[in-house]
């Protein structure tokens, strides 16, 4: 699409240049067609087929085929008529008249011909050129960035594993432990804290180093809500979620994994703030090809002037309970943008506080 | 009694996966790093082996590539990774499931039963669970002893899905079995038909979850 366009802008502007030449050329041509004509009786008809073979060469150099061309012949005519005796008149006495003409001719013609097909493969041999440079260049900086990321990769990657596996090992032995331990009970909090801060760091990584490209897939919203409630329920605890509009929605193209994130991220910071036994609501519509859900809680809502930077990185509320990192509404705006969506927050007025996704999602009837 | 071969290169972690194993009944054998893991699973011919894909190097699924070359053991990879492609990589190269780290012990001897229990279900003409049954001799499906009216694909997927069921299928095994031959993508008209099942399943028959990027899951019980 694009480069077709470009294709035809250039050629008009091509078929401009060559009608200011074809202009030019006749202009350059009467004057000195008015020239020679002054100095006819001091040089003689022969010097003024020179000058125009002269000016023809030097065309050559500069403008394109036909206009060159159609000077070559424009100029033998006129010398024929105006200067070969019999003046004003294409017929001509002599014979070697006549054999300077067909030569004036043949020589302008080629002449006209050569230097502009060399010209023409001096830019093609530059434009090669340029190119090659082009896709050199190119193919370097993709190098480079492949060979960033791979690092950044397996960095993340051994981070990942040498922090998660003391808090699996943790894990497991809990389970050993069994349920009814208060004491185990306290560290299987604190580990589970542990556990999502580390992977809080690593998805801020992953996202600010823009290695995380959305895999959009066809599924259903039921699989986004699944994803993101199954590992909150512990969070959740008496909490009820109350979930509308989902039954209508058709299969949607999105990355539910990264949808599923967001979402569990929103509902964590919910379950900071909404009171124990109140309801969260969970909203969904889609229109326009937009997708938006909306997560209300019934806490106190937002404090005053927090809206501006609540997804901010390492942003707390001043209300916020300890244990946060400030870093889940910033991976779920991270998240969205990625996705080519968004996220917003405000008081809800009623009373909570309410957050808004946007989603520009294709859509499928199942 | 079932004998299990746990291969992972952190010794706190084969002391504990040690523990809880033998605590249910496993005979338990280990190993440290992939060449000796090869040799225990030839020597001491497990039921099941515990594989741990983070081994050093590409070691998981080599050892695993390598185990499959001889052997039909089913196996359980453990990976901290969560990256899907690379667990997506282990099932189609013959692994039977997986659990993340870190991961509850309940998760873990659930998926092992479910694993060592998959060779059964081919010898029966009836395959069940979680109250669907589908009979492949009359070819008809029922739901809490009711008859369902199930397209062919949707029948096809139903069985793919009772033979895995409770382990996960990737959506490459789904397609292979059930539009073997066909050149166009079925991805997508895939997950139609995985909405269509899900409604006639209704909320009393079995779930099927979805792990994206991955595949899907029957759960049942």
């Amino acid at each position: 699409m694009n480069t077709e366009s470009e294709t035809a802008k250039s050629r008009k502007a091509v078929s401009e240049a060559v009608v200011g030449q074809f202009s030019w050329g006749l202009m350059i041509l009467f004057v000195l067609v008015s020239a020679c004509w002054v100095l006819l009786p001091y040089t003689g008809y022969q010097f003024t087929a020179m000058v125009f073979l002269m000016v023809i060469v030097l065309a050559g150099t500069r403008w394109n085929r036909g206009p060159v061309l159609a000077m070559a012949v424009v100029s033998a005519l006129v010398w024929n008529f105006f200067f070969i005796p019999p003046q004003f008149t294409l017929h001509i006495d002599k014979p070697q008249d006549m054999i300077m003409f067909a030569l004036f001719f043949v020589v302008a013609l080629s002449m006209g011909h050569l230097i502009t097909r060399l010209r023409e493969r001096e830019a093609a041999v530059e434009q090669y050129h340029a190119e090659r440079e082009q896709l050199l260049e190119a193919k370097h900086r993709a190098e480079l960035l492949a060979e960033s990321e791979r690092l950044h990769r397996t960095l993340l990657d051994s981070v990942s594993h040498e922090l998660k596996t003391p808090i699996a090992i943790i894990r497991t032995a809990l389970d050993g432990l069994g349920q009814g331990n208060a004491y185990a009970g306290e560290i299987e909090t604190a580990n589970l804290r542990l556990q999502r801060i580390v992977e809080n760091f690593l998805e801020m990584t992953r996202v600010e180093s823009e290695a995380l490209v959305p895999r959009p897939d066809w599924c259903e919203i039921s699989d986004v809500l699944h994803g993101a409630t199954a590992p909150l329920k512990r969070e959740l605890g008496e909490r009820r979620l109350r979930v509308s509009g989902a039954e209508e929605l058709p299969l949607l193209m999105l990355d539910s994994r990264l949808l599923a994130q967001v979402l569990g991220n929103v509902l964590h910071n919910a379950t900071l703030y909404a009171p124990g036994g109140s309801e969260i609501e969970i909203h969904m519509v889609l229109e326009n090809g937009i997708l938006e859900m909306r997560v209300r809680d019934h806490g106190q809502g937002l404090a005053l002037g927090v809206e501006d930077h609540l997804f901010d990185k390492f942003y707390r509320a001043p209300d916020s309970p300890a244990g946060g990192t400030g870093l889940g509404l910033a991976i779920a705006r991270g998240l969205m943008w990625a996705m080519k969506g968004d996220i917003e927050a405000r008081n809800h007025p009623e009373g909570g506080a309410e957050f808004t996704l946007s989603l520009p999602v294709k859509t499928r009837q199942a | 009694m079932s004998k299990a071969l746990i291969i992972d290169d952190e010794q706190q972690m084969r002391r504990l996966l040690r523990m809880v194993l033998e605590s249910r009944g496993y005979e338990v054998c280990e190993a440290a790093e992939g060449q000796l893991g090869l040799q225990e699973a030839a020597f001491q011919r497990p039921d099941v082996v515990l594989l741990d894909l983070g081994l050093p190097g590409n070691g998981g699924m080599d050892v695993l590539k390598r185990l499959r070359e001889w052997s039909d053991v089913p196996v359980l990879i453990l990976s901290v990774r969560d990256r899907e492609a690379v667990k997506v990589e282990a099932l189609e190269a013959g692994a039977d499931d997986y659990v993340t780290k870190p991961f509850g012990t309940a998760e873990l001897l659930a998926r092992l039963t479910v694993i060592q229990r998959r060779r059964f279900t081919r010898q029966s003409v009836e395959i069940g669970a979680g109250g669907v049954t589908i009979n492949l001799l009359h070819h008809e499906a029922r739901l809490h002893d009711e008859v369902m009216k199930l397209t062919p694909i949707e029948f096809a997927l139903l069985r793919v899905l009772l033979e895995f069921s409770g382990r996960i299928v990737t959506q490459n095994q789904i397609i292979k079995r059930v539009w073997a031959g066909q050149s166009s993508d079925p991805s997508e008209g895939l997950r139609v038909h995985i909405n269509h099942l899900r409604k006639k399943l209704g909320v009393t028959g079995p779930r099927i979850v979805n792990e994206p990027g991955i595949g899907y899951r029957l759960e049942v019980g």
